[in-house]
């Protein structure tokens, strides 16, 4: 009893900090050559020296370009209040310029306590725009610009790229322009008038190291010892976990989850299942949740499907596998049927059932999307007649009638030809 | 069976259901229905909430997928990354979701993309509910807030879970008063999104998809939890710009001992249905592993192993099994066959018929059809029928010889026709047979055939008056005629025939005929008409 109650708190504490991304990138901050210090300095140089910018922050998905701004925007505000505005837009959202400057709009007038007017056309906002940034100007006041999927701003006619960056070519603006993207051809994206605009520099995100990797783990996964939590817990769960992170079992753990995917995301993602696995009655970490966690993530889901098929749409996939060998190029449920007929005879398997049977079992096969049409455009054909094609490889169709649970021999010799 | 689906069922009763109660109560005092309040966000109000081991013990089978869900959503308060629940229909991933809801006791708000079928339905639907806006009269209809762009929804949205959780933790907080304190829901909140994998077939499926699931990204919301279920796995969610992954929970299909205990947990009589389970369970396991569809295939065949007992309540011994085996082993294999007939009876699951009937392809209504073909079809629509098969299967330019004046078929031509082909381009032209499916055929083309073999037909029954009197049959055929496209219209829409975009060519409308060869020889022998006579094989 006494322990379940400290444990559960601990579990809410971790389980919080792999869901507030300001605190797992704080790690990075303290580091002179880290992004975010580069960031910050690029930002607080132009909102002191009162002048224009334009950044972009590159990085694959999930390396932490937003939450590192947000991050130095937090900062940038404690340090300097009433001299920052932040307008963020996304570009899954507001990729639409009329509703982006709409949205602009919005945002300005929440933050300087305006009325704003959903009826306002496109050209009002962005003449409301460009007033706003010419009274922020005189009162020395930056309006930062935050473009999240900065690659889908770049999609339309980027009306909004080029009155943002042609903004910053003023004097009596004061604006900092800020992309986030995954695409790190971005700046190609752009088009001759909105590029020559832009300032051309670029943040690149890379995804941490091994040694960064093992600072995150004991930055996110220790303690503290001095909190509401008990002193002697605490003592206790960080040397344990001390022992694991120290454990070669657990660093090749650690090793194939890097390897397939190193970013601080993937990280993270798999940390909150080996935490969420936690036993709250031990109360501690053991190299078991973080086994467990890496099974939970690392999924196949297509050899899932195959183990979870039952034997007659084994038969169809070989049969569909069987004609693919064969080289013919499309095939159709009735070549299916014919196949499946043919093997029948040869081999005068248990399993022969009537036509309208194993259509039914090439629709579950359409419908857990192991096979599929070639192509979607549903003429006016019925399914018997539209040509499909096989969405896994024969190594995952070997792999998965190997693990079938009670697979029929026959199968695989089918299978191997 | 019927658990699978229930829950969702009863959970909108019970919502109605306190809704109406709530309103008779208050008939008494006002004509106003009580104000939603934020309880409503809570599964079920009357139902008490229910222990974890009855989530486990009503789901058999289930139990690893129970513990993992628990584990993901973890304690009171926890915040939790999104969570994506997938695994083939029937599998029971809703209704597992919402009975942990339940045993939780947590604050949720559920919307199926089957039912919302476009954004703004889909938006609307979470905002009312978290809004606790109920349509009625007094607002005639209308949704509490009018958004059909993924940005307005992101405000309003934000807006609404503010409010919802600061009202969340204020109740937590003064905690002593009325009924709230048996509600240790914490201030999470959970938004369910069900069958996403529609949300792929949207118009606006190339926003719509990654918006859903960069959702957190974008609320930055830790009180606010997100969980997909989806049939399909989640590499079939392709994007060109991705998405950070959500952690997934995989539900896996039925095993053979878990569908043993799924259907025998609702039968009165335990022990003979599982000896019925002995018999017919491991067949129809290499066929399906649904239980949708396992149960009414099993529904049927338990009454024909019932029939010969008198009393439903008997504990079977070995003796009287093998009786019942031997009585019900020949209905099994046909049964087999016949697997996915839906069946007219209305059956106590809902899950399976509607399956069955979304799934029901034409060839099934076919056959069906068959069976009483005699009572719904006309003469004129069966000899329509079935000259829109040779239409379809024959090649137009051998109609000319297999209806000439004579009526026969060419003898001379086929025999000529095998010889001077090769095997190898005969089995090139069988391919291309299987692979095109029947052909298409304009309207004249479908029209002459049709003459043609009414003529044949009441010539053979008048042969003796045909030679010296043609101009009586051409009046027979014109009173077929009359209605003959009316006729050809109600084919089409039974999906018989189908209208086919027109031929770029020509530009006149083409058709094809969709029945199967045992259909039209079933069609034909209702009319004593000697199809195979005119079918060109190749």
């Amino acid at each position: 009893m006494g322990r379940e109650k400290p444990a559960e708190r601990a579990l809410l504490l971790l389980r919080s900090r792999l869901c507030d991304p300001s605190f797992v990138f704080n790690s990075f901050s303290d580091s002179s050559d880290s992004n975010y210090s580069k960031l910050k300095f690029i930002i607080s140089s132009s909102v002191t020296e009162a002048c224009n910018n334009s950044i972009l922050l590159l990085g694959p998905r999930g390396s932490g370009k937003v939450a590192v701004l947000e991050l130095v925007i937090r900062d940038l505000l404690l340090e300097y209040p009433d001299m920052i505005t932040v307008i963020k837009l996304s570009g899954l959202l507001h990729s639409d310029d009329n509703c982006a400057f709409k949205e602009i709009a919005r945002q300005l007038c929440m933050e300087h306590q305006l009325l704003f007017s959903k009826m306002a056309s496109f050209d009002d906002n962005a003449q409301f725009m460009i007033a706003m940034l010419r009274e922020c100007g005189l009162a020395h006041k930056t309006i930062i610009f935050v473009l999240d999927e900065f690659d889908l701003f770049a999609q339309g006619k980027q009306r909004l790229l080029y009155s943002l960056l042609d903004a910053t070519q003023s004097v009596t603006s004061q604006a900092v322009v800020i992309g986030a993207t995954c695409r790190l051809d971005a700046d190609q994206l752009l088009e001759k008038r909105v590029r020559s605009r832009f300032s051309h520099r670029k943040l690149l995100f890379l995804p941490p190291t091994k040694e960064d990797w093992q600072r995150l783990l004991e930055h996110i996964l220790l303690l503290p010892t001095e909190s509401t939590l008990p002193q002697d817990y605490a003592v206790e769960f960080n040397a344990k976990l001390q022992n694991i992170l120290a454990d070669n079992r657990f660093k090749g753990i650690i090793n194939t989850c890097m390897n397939i995917d190193s970013t601080v995301n993937h990280l993270l993602k798999f940390l909150f299942r080996a935490v969420s696995n936690m036993d709250l009655a031990t109360g501690f970490l053991s190299l078991e949740n973080f086994k467990a966690a890496l099974s939970n993530i690392q999924r196949q889901p297509k050899l899932e499907c195959i183990k979870d098929c039952s034997v007659l749409e084994l038969y169809v996939l070989v049969c569909m596998r069987r004609l693919e060998i064969k080289e013919q190029n499309s095939y159709n449920f009735n070549s299916i049927m014919k196949e499946y007929k043919s093997v029948h005879d040869s081999c005068q398997t248990s399993d022969y059932y009537a036509q309208n049977v194993c259509l039914w079992a090439f629709e579950h096969l359409l419908q857990r999307e192991l096979i599929s049409f070639n192509d979607n455009r549903g003429n006016n054909q019925s399914i018997e007649f539209r040509p499909v094609k096989l969405l896994v490889s024969s190594h995952e169709l070997h792999q998965g009638l190997k693990s079938y649970r009670s697979c029929p021999a026959i199968l695989h010799k089918l299978l191997a030809g | 069976m019927g658990k699978e689906e229930s829950p969702q069922i009863e959970r909108r009763s019970t919502r109605h259901s306190s809704a109406t109660i709530s309103k008779n109560e208050a008939g008494t005092k006002s004509n106003e229905p009580l104000p939603p309040t934020v309880n409503d966000l809570f599964y079920g109000e009357e139902e008490k909430p229910i222990s974890l081991d009855d989530v486990v013990s009503s789901f058999p089978g289930r139990r690893i997928q129970i513990i993992e869900l628990m584990r993901v959503l973890g304690p009171v308060n926890c915040p939790m990354v999104p969570l994506f629940i997938y695994g083939d229909s029937s599998t029971g991933k809703t209704s597992i979701t919402l009975q942990i809801f339940r045993h939780l006791n947590r604050p949720f708000v559920y919307s199926s993309c089957l039912t919302c079928y476009s954004p703004r339905i889909l938006f609307e639907s979470i905002l009312n509910q978290l809004l606790l806006h109920r349509k009625s009269m007094a607002n005639s209809y209308l949704s509490a807030k009018r958004c059909e762009r993924p940005s307005d929804f992101v405000n309003f949205l934000r807006e609404a879970l503010i409010s919802i959780t600061s009202n969340l933790q204020g109740n937590s907080g003064k905690s002593g008063s009325k009924k709230l304190d048996r509600r240790a829901s914490g201030n999470m909140i959970y938004l369910i999104f069900d069958n996403l994998e529609r949300v792929r077939e949207w118009d606006k499926s190339s926003i719509m998809l990654p918006f859903l699931l960069n959702l957190y990204d974008i609320l930055k919301m830790p009180e606010v939890g997100l969980i997909f279920i989806s049939n399909t796995s989640p590499d079939t969610y392709y994007s060109s710009m991705g998405y950070a992954e959500p952690t997934p929970v995989y539900f896996p299909d039925y095993k053979e001992d878990d569908l043993r205990q799924i259907f025998v947990k609702n039968q009165e009589n335990k022990k003979l249905y599982s000896s019925f389970l002995d018999v017919v369970l491991k067949p129809f396991y290499r066929i399906t592993r649904r239980v949708d569809e396992l149960s009414t295939a099993f529904s049927q065949l338990y009454k024909k192993y019932c029939e010969p007992l008198s009393d439903l309540g008997v504990v079977p011994n070995e003796e009287m099994k093998r009786r019942l085996f031997s009585n019900l082993q020949p209905h099994i294999a046909p049964s087999m066959n016949e697997i996915f007939k839906v069946s007219s009876q209305p059956s106590t699951d809902i899950g399976a018929t509607k399956e069955a009937k979304q799934k029901s392809s034409s060839k099934k209504s076919g056959l069906e059809v068959t069976d009483q073909l005699d009572l719904h079809m006309s003469t004129s629509a069966k000899y329509l029928l079935i000259s829109a098969f040779l239409a379809s299967r024959n090649p137009a330019t051998l109609d000319a010889s297999l209806f000439d004046s004579t009526g026969g078929s060419d003898s001379r031509k086929r025999k000529r026709k095998p010889s001077e082909k090769t095997s190898e381009q005969k089995e090139a032209a069988e391919q291309e047979l299987l692979m095109k499916g029947p052909g298409t055929f304009p309207l004249e083309r479908l029209l002459a055939i049709f003459q043609c073999i009414t003529s044949v037909a009441e010539g053979s029954l008048e042969e003796e008056e045909q030679g010296s009197d043609g101009l009586r049959v051409q009046v027979g055929d014109n009173s077929l005629m009359s209605d003959v496209l009316l006729q050809l219209s109600s084919l089409c829409n039974a999906n018989f025939i189908v209208k086919g975009v027109s031929c770029p060519l020509e530009g006149s409308t083409r058709y094809r005929s969709t029945i199967c060869e045992d259909m039209a020889l079933k069609v034909a022998r209702s009319l004593k008409f000697p199809l195979s006579k005119y079918l060109y094989r190749r």
